[in-house]
């Protein structure tokens, strides 16, 4: 049978039977497309969690000089050990790749000043990733210049609330402040947050690292922060962290704090969804799968006669296998194709009514769905096929099984 | 060309046997024109579907061309059905969707023909049961007698030595059923061995030989 004659008559099949055709192909598109929607419902759901936690910090590490021996809290004493420095800062990006961001951190309080307004706050010397770090928004200007981080550049971004004290009402973009005698132009503004670890960030100034290190006159910094993509990584960043820096020390004289308890809970919430997701997926594949077997065992056993002609008139069993093949294949991938676009979409209207879930239909569950309808689709199109190929042409003819 | 010997056919339906063939002999010569008949129920349609290797004996022999039949596995039987015989049915048995000249060539796509062939061969065998005009219609565009000689057409189109016939105007009026007849015996005078199952005496008469059957006996009859 040449390819012509095999693919001829099999589009001439599902165009003869156009109702049974178009059910079949939906049978196939609602399967595949409830199985997409609902693991992309289920993995967004998942990936919602995460990002809350992510929020507070889940992915995050700091590491504090001095050494405590329990976790958690802050370093009980600050002895002779060597102070956490830039250079130290900057080997962690260099050599963990699995570091996102890293911010650098070092502290003082000092008055500022602007406009005869004087304020104590605290000064924040760090990068431009602190920002990203702590979840910070910009309200208006620039967040600080990409830069080294030994640059002391004379610019830094207002807190909200120290904005409208030194302020009020005028735009202070542009405008210099003076920082314990030095004068800083203000070049961003950062949108209102509240406190976060024991730092009102609504009252405090920004500017690079190295000026506020100058300022104290001290090489060590108050903390590094580090971040990975997320928590899951933690426990792998954690220990990369200790490794480089007690190669650069010499030995352990630092603390890295995690959040132990958050990960914990985290950790067994998200277990837990992505098992509810697996159940979800493996019951709607179920269910798509046996739709599709359904009106496939239906339409070809039908046809049981029309098998038994070919059989009477010399087609061989494999030709007509082939032949049933190649309608159930059409059927299978017409409708698997026409189902991810269907689920595909309505992921799409679900992130419109709930912007809070960002739909992202799994790659693997698109392969799984297409995957599972085709084999069903092929397995109980041809079945039949087989079966009614088996009979003499006569009990094929007479139509019975 | 065709040989039976001690065939019988049994179908089992729970606990029931029907004895559709009964120790049946058989024997038609190359180019002979036979005629099968007897009552409904008597087996004719079982014989002929054994004979076209549509059905298996439960027991018997069957050669064919000198080739024993009964013992071969299916690839062989798919063989045969291509080269040696063509079958008629009584309901004719066209595929709907298609058109006259495409169910004429569905033979000739199972046998692996090439297309250009396929159309050619086809165009001449429904030119050969004047049907010519009627190729493109599908066959519910088309009378019973037109139907049946596309179903002829289709049985020749391979070109094989014997045709089987089952009731192949059981279906027609007596003109198209004339023509059906008529048309069989210009087959038969052109070297073909045809066996045909009719109920018509007249029509019977057309044969060289009639071979009865009752309750799936042959009855002892005629001669040649
Ligand atoms: N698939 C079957 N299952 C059970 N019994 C069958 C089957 N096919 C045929 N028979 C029986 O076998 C016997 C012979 O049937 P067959 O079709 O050969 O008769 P026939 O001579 O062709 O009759 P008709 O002239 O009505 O076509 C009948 O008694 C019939 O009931
Ligand atoms: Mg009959």
């Amino acid at each position: 049978m040449n390819p012509r004659d095999l693919f001829g008559l099999a589009g001439g099949a599902l165009a003869a039977h156009r109702v049974r055709t178009r059910l079949t192909v939906a049978a196939v598109a609602i399967g595949v497309a409830a199985v997409l929607l609902l693991t992309s419902l289920g993995t967004s759901a998942r990936d919602y969690v995460v990002r809350q936690f992510a929020g507070i910090g889940a992915n995050l590490i700091g590491i504090v000089p001095g050494r405590v021996e329990t976790t958690g809290g802050p370093p009980l004493a600050a002895g002779t050990e060597r102070p956490l420095t830039l250079d130290d800062a900057e080997a962690l990006v260099r050599r963990i790749p699995a570091v996102t961001l890293m911010a650098p951190l070092a502290l003082a309080v000092t008055s500022v000043e602007a406009g005869g307004l004087s304020r104590a706050v605290t000064v924040v010397g760090s990068t431009p990733e602190f920002v990203p770090i702590r979840a910070l928004a910009m309200a208006a200007g620039s967040n600080l210049p990409a830069m080294d981080s030994h640059s002391t550049a004379q610019v830094c971004v207002l807190g909200a609330r120290l904005r409208r004290e030194l302020f009020g009402d005028r735009n202070p973009l542009g405008e210099a402040v003076r920082v314990a005698e030095s004068r800083f132009r203000v070049i961003g503004l950062l949108a209102p947050k509240g406190m976060s670890l024991g730092v009102d960030l609504d009252e405090m100034v920004l500017v690079p690292v190295a000026n506020v290190l100058r300022l104290t006159n001290r090489p060590g910094l108050f903390r590094i922060a580090v971040q990975c993509r997320s928590f899951e990584d933690v426990p792998a960043l954690e220990a990369d962290v200790r490794r480089v820096l007690a190669d650069r020390h010499g030995e352990e004289d630092f603390t890295v704090l995690t959040q132990q308890a958050v990960m914990a809970s985290l950790a067994r919430i998200v277990g837990l969804l992505t098992a509810a997701l697996a159940a979800i997926a493996a019951i709607s594949l179920g269910v798509a799968g046996i739709g599709v077997m359904n009106v496939m065992l239906v339409a070809v056993a039908e046809r049981t006669p029309e098998v038994g002609l070919m059989k009477a008139v010399g087609a061989s069993r494999g030709q007509v296998l082939a032949l049933f093949l190649t309608e159930a294949a059409a059927l299978s991938l017409g409708g698997g194709v026409a189902g991810v676009v269907l689920g595909l979409a309505g992921a799409q209207a679900v992130e419109v009514f709930v912007p809070a879930l960002r739909m992202a239909s799994p790659v693997w569950a698109i392969e799984a769905a297409l995957g599972v309808s085709l084999l069903v689709g092929l397995v109980f199109g041809a079945l039949p096929a087989v079966r009614a190929a088996r009979l003499m042409p006569v009990e094929a003819l007479r139509g019975r099984r | 060309m065709i040989r039976l010997e001690r065939v019988s056919r049994e179908y089992r339906t729970g606990a029931h046997v029907v004895h559709a063939l009964r120790e049946v002999d058989v024997a038609v010569e190359r180019g002979e024109f036979v005629m099968l008949m007897g009552p409904s129920g008597s087996g004719k349609s079982t014989l002929l579907n054994v004979i076209g290797c549509l059905d298996r004996p439960t027991s018997g022999l069957y050669r064919l061309d000198g080739e024993e039949v009964t013992a071969l596995p299916e690839p062989s039987l798919v063989r045969i059905r291509r080269e040696k015989l063509g079958f008629v049915f009584q309901t004719f048995h066209l595929v709907p969707r298609l058109t006259a000249l495409r169910n004429v060539e569905l033979p000739m796509v199972f046998a692996g023909v090439p297309a250009r062939e396929q159309r050619d061969r086809a165009r001449r065998a429904l030119d050969a049961v004047g049907l010519s005009p009627r190729a493109t219609h599908r066959p519910d565009e088309l009378s019973g007698g037109e139907r049946q000689r596309v179903a002829i057409a289709r049985a020749l189109v391979m070109d094989p030595p014997v045709l089987l016939a089952d009731e192949p105007t059981g279906n027609l009026d007596s003109v198209s059923g004339g023509e059906i007849v008529k048309l069989l015996g210009d087959l038969n005078r052109r070297g073909r061995t045809i066996v045909m199952v009719t109920h018509d005496e007249g029509i019977a008469r057309v044969g060289h030989r009639r071979v009865r059957l009752r309750d799936g006996r042959i009855e002892p009859g005629e001669g040649p």
